[in-house]
C-alpha cells in the first residue's frame, strides 16, 4: 500500500493526486495523508508541494466537474479532518472514472467517499456561512477595522474574498486565534495572509478608537429594544446563533 | 426638484467624535432636561417602534462589490444576529419618524396614544447604516415610517435619506424601504430605483378588517402602489434584457405583511388571499404577523395565552408549501374546515387526507410527488433526483441524504418495500405522527382520532412521583 504525505493545503494534496496518477498507483491501495499517522504495511512517498503540478490538476478538476464542484472539493481540504485528502482524491478517481456531467459530481451520493467529501464539503461551508454572519469588526486607532475568532475549519481565505469584496476601500484585519493566521487587507489593495506575530501585536497595542465603545453601545441598545417581549424565545435564540459564537459577539458578551 | 436642494453642498456628518462621544450618548433611562435628544434615545425610540414590522430579510439581490462603494449583496441574505424573542436581525429596522396622524387601533405609534415620539434626520440614518454595517452588525436599512403631515411628504423624506445614503455616503448594500399608501407615483418610482426591496403592507386580510381596526387606510390605497411596483419591475426586467447597464428596480421584489388573529378571519380566508397576492401581485413573500396586543381598545381582541404563535407558524408552513411544494391553498383547506390542525403540520395533515396517493417509490417516483410526501423538502427532493441516476436507492441513503424517515416511513417505499411493516390507515399514521406529548395532552380532553379505551387517559402516562413511592412502600397510601 503505498501512502502519499503531502502538504496540508490545496496544493500540497493537487500534487499528491499529480503523483499517484504519474506513477500509475493502484488507486483502490493508494492513501494520500495530510498528517503524520503511520498505516501497517504503508510504503511512505513524500510529496514536496509543486504549484506547476498542482496547477494542472486544479485545471482539469474545475473542467471535468465544474465550478460549484471544484468549489466543494477545496472547501472539503479545509476542514481538520485527518482523512479529508484520502475522501477528495478516491472522488477525483471516482468523478475521472464515472464522467459525470459538470456540476453533477457530488449528486452520487451512493459512493461512500464521494459522500464524505459532500459532508466535509457542507461542514466547511457551514462555519463559513455562519462566520460571515457573526463576525464582529472593532475599529482600532488610525480606523482599522480588526475581528477575530476561533475557526474550526481554515475558512479564512474564503471570508478574506467575502469581505475584500464587501468592504474595498477600508483598512481590515481577521485573526484566527487557533491557526495564530493574519488575514489582512489594506484599503484599495489585495489581500494577504500572514502568521507574523509582531504584526498581530502591533495591530491591537493602540487599543480601540474613540468612537468604537459609542457604536457597541448603540448596537447592543438596538438588539435589545428590537425583541418583541410577548414572544421572547431564548431557546430559539440559542439555536438559530451557537453559544461558540455568542462569545464573539459584542451583543451577546456585552449583556453577559 | 426643489426639495432635493438640501442633499446638496457640504452634509454634516453627525459623526460621534471624540469630544461629544459621552455627552451625546444617554443612558437608557437617564433624565432629559430640554437639551436635544441624543442619537441613543432616537434610536430606542424609534426601533422600540419599528419591531412589529416582520420582514427583516436580505435576500433577492446578488451584487458584487464594484471596489469603490461600501457593500455588496448576497442572493441568499445574510442574518447578523438574532434578538431574544428568536427573530434575526439582518438589517438595520428603524422607523424614519413614530410621529403619525393616522389612528389606526392596532398599532404602538397611533395618534391618540401617548407614547415618546422622535424623528431621525436623514444624515443620522445614513451613518448609523454606515458605521454598524463595516463592523458587520448589519446587512442594510429597513426604513419605514409614521405618516408625517402627509403620505407625500413621508415618501419625500424615505427618498431624500435614500438618496443620500447611496450617492453621497455610497453604500452598496441592501436596502429595504417601505411604499407609503397615497404617494405620488412619481417618488414610489424614484424610490425603487434606489431600493433593493420594497414593501407595502397589507396590514390586515380583508377590507372589512381594515375598515375596522384602521380608519384611514383603505384597501384600493394599498393594492395601488402594490399594483404600481409589480408594473415596474416587470418594465425593468425588459430594460435589464435590452440594456445591461440599466438601473435596476426593486431587483429583490416586493413583499408585504399582514396582522394574525386581530380580526376574525380564519386560515382559509388568510391563505387565499396570500395565494392572489403571490398570483396576481407577484410577490416576493407575505409575511404574518401575530397580533400582540399593545393597545387598550374595545375593537381590539384579548389574547390571554399571548399572541396567537402557533397560527402564525402554521402559516408560514402552509405559505412554503404554496411557495415551494406546488400546493394550491384549495388543497389545503376549504370552507368546511377552514382552520389549520393543531397537531399536524399541514402537509402532514394534507397527506392523511390522501392516503390513496400513497405509498411514493422513491427510485422512481417524479419530483412533484416526492415533494408531497411529509419529510422530504426542496433540498431532498432534489438530491434524491439526482442520485438515483447513479444507483438504486436504499432506506439508509436517504437517510444520509436528508429524509426525515421518522415521519417519511408512512409514505414511501424503497425498491417495493416499506421501511417496517406499517399500515396505511389515517388513525395509525396520525397517532405516530403526532409525538408522545402531545398524544397524551390531546386524548386527555376527550378529542381523539380514535375511539377510546380505558387505557388511552392521559393520567396513566404520568410518571410516578418518588413521593407516592415512599408513601405506598411504608403503607400510607
Amino acid at each position: 500500500m503505498r501512502v502519499y504525505q503531502c502538504e496540508d493545503s490545496l496544493e500540497g494534496v493537487s500534487t499528491a493526486i499529480y503523483r499517484a496518477y504519474e506513477e500509475h498507483a493502484e488507486h483502490r491501495e493508494t492513501w494520500i495523508r495530510v498528517d503524520r499517522e503511520l498505516m501497517l504495511f504503508g510504503e511512505y512517498i513524500p510529496v514536496e508541494t509543486d504549484l506547476e503540478r498542482a496547477e494542472k490538476v486544479l485545471r482539469t478538476l474545475r473542467r471535468r466537474f465544474g465550478q460549484e464542484d471544484y468549489q466543494s472539493l477545496c472547501m472539503a481540504l479545509v476542514t481538520p479532518h485527518p482523512e479529508k485528502a484520502q475522501a477528495v482524491y478516491q472522488t477525483v478517481v471516482y468523478g475521472l472514472q464515472a464522467r459525470p456531467l459538470p456540476g453533477h459530481l457530488l449528486d452520487h451520493q451512493t459512493d461512500s467517499r464521494v459522500l464524505q467529501t459532500y459532508q466535509l464539503s457542507k461542514k466547511a461551508g457551514r462555519e463559513y456561512s455562519q462566520l460571515r454572519q457573526f463576525m464582529r469588526f472593532r475599529e482600532l486607532q488610525r480606523g482599522i477595522l480588526y475581528a477575530e475568532n476561533q475557526f474550526t475549519n481554515h475558512v479564512l481565505p474564503y471570508l478574506m474574498v467575502h469581505f475584500a469584496d464587501r468592504f474595498p476601500q477600508e483598512d481590515f484585519a481577521i485573526r484566527d486565534i487557533g491557526r495564530g493566521v493574519l488575514g489582512m487587507h489594506p484599503a484599495g489593495g489585495e489581500w494577504y495572509l500572514t502568521d507574523s506575530l509582531e504584526l498581530q501585536a502591533a495591530l491591537t497595542k493602540a487599543g480601540y478608537s474613540a468612537r468604537e465603545m459609542a457604536y457597541e453601545e448603540l448596537f447592543c441598545w438596538f438588539c435589545h429594544k428590537i425583541a418583541i417581549r410577548e414572544r421572547r424565545n431564548i431557546g430559539l435564540q440559542n439555536q438559530m446563533m451557537p453559544k461558540r459564537f455568542q462569545k464573539y459577539t459584542i451583543e451577546f458578551s456585552k449583556s453577559s | 426638484m426643489d426639495t432635493l436642494s438640501t442633499t446638496e453642498g457640504k452634509v454634516n456628518i453627525p459623526v460621534l467624535s471624540q469630544e461629544t462621544d459621552n455627552t451625546r450618548i444617554l443612558a437608557p433611562g437617564a433624565v432629559r432636561d430640554g437639551s436635544p435628544m441624543s442619537l441613543m434615545e432616537k434610536l430606542g425610540i424609534l426601533t422600540d417602534s419599528a419591531k412589529y414590522d416582520v420582514a427583516c430579510t436580505s435576500s433577492g439581490v446578488d451584487r458584487k462589490g464594484n471596489g469603490r462603494d461600501l457593500g455588496n449583496c448576497v442572493k441568499a441574505g445574510i442574518c447578523h444576529s438574532f434578538s431574544s424573542d428568536g427573530r434575526c436581525i439582518s438589517l438595520l429596522k428603524i422607523l424614519m419618524t413614530n410621529e403619525c396622524i393616522y389612528d389606526c387601533k392596532y398599532c404602538i405609534n397611533r395618534k391618540s396614544n401617548d407614547v415618546p415620539r422622535a424623528t431621525f434626520t436623514p444624515e443620522e440614518i445614513c451613518t448609523l447604516t454606515i458605521e454598524f454595517y463595516r463592523r458587520n452588525y448589519i446587512e442594510g436599512l429597513f426604513l419605514s415610517s409614521g405618516i408625517v403631515e402627509s403620505p407625500a411628504r413621508t415618501m419625500e423624506l424615505i427618498y431624500r435619506t435614500l438618496y443620500l445614503l447611496r450617492n453621497r455616503y455610497r453604500f452598496n448594500g441592501y436596502v429595504h424601504v417601505k411604499a407609503i399608501p397615497g404617494a405620488p407615483p412619481e417618488l414610489i418610482q424614484m424610490t425603487g430605483f434606489l431600493a433593493d426591496r420594497m414593501s407595502v403592507n397589507l396590514e390586515l386580510p380583508t377590507a372589512e378588517g381594515l375598515r375596522e381596526l384602521a380608519p384611514n387606510k383603505h384597501r384600493r390605497n394599498i393594492l395601488t402602489p402594490m399594483r404600481q411596483i409589480q408594473n415596474g419591475i416587470q418594465v425593468n426586467r425588459h430594460d435589464l434584457a435590452v440594456y445591461r447597464q440599466a438601473p435596476s428596480f426593486v431587483a429583490g421584489g416586493q413583499s408585504t405583511q399582514m396582522i394574525i388573529g386581530a380580526t376574525g378571519e380564519s386560515d382559509y380566508q388568510i391563505l387565499n388571499v396570500a395565494e392572489s397576492l403571490y398570483q396576481r401581485f407577484e410577490l416576493k413573500r407575505v409575511f404574518y404577523s401575530a397580533f400582540v396586543r399593545v393597545n387598550e381598545d374595545k375593537s381590539l381582541p384579548a389574547l390571554p395565552g399571548g399572541p396567537p404563535l402557533q397560527r402564525e407558524h402554521r402559516l408560514y408552513q402552509a405559505d412554503w408549501l404554496l411557495r415551494f411544494y406546488g400546493f394550491q391553498a384549495e388543497e389545503l383547506l376549504d370552507e368546511s374546515r377552514p382552520f389549520f390542525n393543531v397537531m399536524l403540520d399541514p402537509k402532514e395533515d394534507w397527506a392523511v387526507r390522501h392516503l390513496e396517493q400513497f405509498p411514493v417509490e422513491v427510485n422512481r417516483a417524479p419530483y412533484e410527488r416526492l415533494l408531497r410526501v411529509p419529510g422530504i423538502g426542496v433540498k431532498s427532493a432534489k438530491r434524491i433526483v439526482a442520485a438515483r441516476r447513479s444507483a438504486r436507492l436504499r432506506f439508509e441513503d436517504l437517510r444520509r441524504i436528508g429524509v426525515v424517515l421518522k415521519r417519511a416511513l408512512y409514505f414511501i417505499t424503497c425498491g417495493g418495500r416499506m421501511m417496517y411493516p406499517t399500515k396505511l390507515e389515517e388513525n395509525y399514521i396520525v397517532r405516530n405522527l403526532t409525538n408522545e406529548k402531545d398524544r397524551v395532552q390531546f386524548g386527555s380532553d376527550g378529542m381523539t382520532y380514535q375511539q377510546m379505551s380505558l387505557f388511552d387517559d392521559g393520567r396513566y402516562s404520568l410518571p410516578t412521583e418518588p413521593d407516592t413511592v415512599y408513601r405506598a412502600v411504608s403503607g400510607q397510601l
